[in-house]
């Protein structure tokens, strides 16, 4: 291969013809959800894709904060995350849930409610609630949670199943303000453009 | 931000004969009234295969098009362009990310569209199968590709897909710096030494043709895509976002002084319709069949990477971890 560019010179020849991956050769897939300023809740953003939730942490910072604002993030397993019906028009998911009997020998843990409330948009932390099933943590969210505007769509996350942003980690998110040459304000060039384009019309006249 | 036109076959729409007409009906009339189709909403075949096809197509493109602008890190002229370029093609790698993760809502395994990319089954935006020549050509695509890029990402950004419009909601958002510096970068060439001049003027000369390929091929020999416009996956026609671009930036070109090669390019002032020589749209087939000058570089790149990085993988690989269908 003969290319422009040194580093594709430098290249190994392959080996062997990749005709196809491995199937499944691929690793888990991680929620991510952002907190883009103190005091506004966490939002879902998106997916990445990682061997564990350690490394989806990072992952989830490349990807989705090298530009926003950003004071938090936490990721969890697409699989801990439990989801209800998505509704549209006047139906509340909330109303979609099936009957629910909790079993009192169940041990109590915390889940985050997240609310989708307008279809398009993203899922938005709603509040916490203490349950024994993730069925139990939507119920409750259903009496605590709601605001009389309708909910499209409720995701229960345990909270054990969620890796959070240490106090400690905080300090990732601090280089953003100086990072100045990705901000589109770090290119001004109009009082050049400006210069030349005078210049220009002085040379036509 | 680099999705061009896409490559679309002609739509066979017979496949709807067999949808459920009732949900047919409350599908169209929900894109009709402006809501969005979310993952677990029903949804016709057709409409899923071709979002497929877009969205994936447009996350190929982000990752081959940091090919030729990643070539010019390592020679970007002084400290501050080559941060500058590295930032930008890192966006445009993590752009790949989001855009492969809305696909995959649709219910394509990563795996799968990498899979194709390597064959060769699944397309990427032509003109990143020309080579970047000179710096100048690096500015090039810089400003005017990612310009072409986004205004077709706007447009798509209001199309009917919930997944692929908020990842490109925040394509678009991060592509403020890039245009900027792309400007800066030609506003340095456009008004520096006569050489200078030159080089941007032959980079012009050489990506004019592939940038007028970028939009996809004239509507007047284009596929069928009606019924895509109707489910807004496709939001204008190639042509409209042709002249979009021409309208835009045409005159920017012209005030630096620089000449684009084709002398029938003028705006018809009664149309208000730009006007130019039509495209080659043999080359233009010719280098999405595989006969452009680099299409086998950037493809066997890609496979050494996968090839190289396989023990990576297979280092991390976890038993807990599982690939599932992403939510949303």
């Amino acid at each position: 291969m003969k290319s422009l560019d040194p580093r594709v010179n430098r290249l190994p020849t392959l080996s062997r013809e990749i005709t196809t991956k491995v199937p499944l050769d691929q690793l888990g897939t991680y929620e991510v959800f952002v907190q883009a300023k103190e005091n506004k809740p966490f939002q879902h953003e998106g997916i990445v894709h990682a061997s564990d939730i350690e490394l989806a942490f990072v992952l989830a910072k490349e990807t989705f904060t090298r530009r926003f604002t950003c004071v938090s993030i936490f990721v969890t397993d697409t699989r801990d995350v439990y989801v209800s019906a998505l509704t549209e028009g006047t139906v509340n998911a909330y109303d979609t849930l099936p009957p629910y009997t909790p079993n009192a020998n169940n041990i109590l843990e915390n889940y985050l409610i997240f609310h989708l409330l307008k279809r398009g948009k993203q899922h938005v932390l709603a509040g916490k609630v203490t349950a024994s099933t993730p069925q139990e943590a939507m119920l409750k969210g259903k009496e605590n949670l709601q605001d009389g505007k309708p909910v499209f769509n409720v995701w229960a996350i345990r909270e054990s199943a969620i890796r959070h942003t240490q106090p400690e980690e905080m300090v990732l998110w601090k280089t953003l303000p100086d990072k100045k040459y990705r901000d589109a304000s770090d290119y001004k060039a109009g009082d050049k453009l400006t210069r030349f384009l005078a210049q220009r019309k002085n040379e036509i006249l | 931000m680099y999705g061009g036109g896409n490559t679309f076959e002609a739509i066979r729409t017979d496949s709807l004969a067999q949808e459920d007409p009732e949900k047919l009906a409350a599908f169209e009339a929900k894109i009709e009234r402006g809501e969005k189709i979310e993952p677990t909403d029903w949804m016709p075949a057709l409409y899923r295969k071709q979002l497929i096809r877009m969205i994936e197509q447009h996350a190929h493109s982000e990752i081959i098009g940091a090919l030729p602008e990643g070539t010019w890190i390592t020679r970007a002229p002084g400290f501050k362009r080559k941060l500058s370029l590295m930032a930008k093609v890192q966006d445009e790698v993590g752009h790949a990310q989001l855009l492969y993760s809305a696909a995959e809502t649709l219910g394509k395994t990563r795996e799968q569209m990498i899979d194709d990319l390597l064959s060769g089954k699944s397309k990427y935006s032509n003109i990143f199968n020309y080579p970047a020549f000179t710096w100048a050509d690096s500015c090039f695509i810089s400003w005017l590709v990612d310009a072409g890029a986004i205004v077709n990402q706007l447009a798509n950004a209001k199309g009917s897909y919930g997944p692929y419009c908020r990842a490109l909601e925040r394509i678009c958002a991060e592509e403020s710096f890039h245009l900027k510096y792309g400007h800066h970068c030609v506003i340095f060439l456009a008004t520096g030494t006569d050489k200078q001049r030159q080089m941007f003027q032959e980079a012009i000369n050489r990506w004019w043709a592939p940038m007028m390929h970028f939009f996809g091929p004239s509507d007047k020999i284009s596929a069928h895509t009606e019924i895509l416009m109707k489910w807004k996956v496709k939001m204008g026609t190639n042509d409209d976002m042709r002249n979009q671009f021409l309208d835009m930036y045409v005159p920017k070109i012209w005030e630096l002084g620089f000449t684009l090669p084709d002398p029938n390019l003028k705006k018809n002032p009664t149309t208000n319709k730009w006007e130019y020589t039509e495209p080659d749209w043999e080359e233009f087939k010719r280098v999405i069949n595989g006969e452009g000058p680099c299409n086998k570089e950037r493809i066997e790149v890609r496979r050494i990477a996968e090839e190289r990085g396989r023990w990576v993988r297979e280092a991390l690989k976890a038993p807990q971890a599982a690939y599932v269908t992403p939510l949303a």
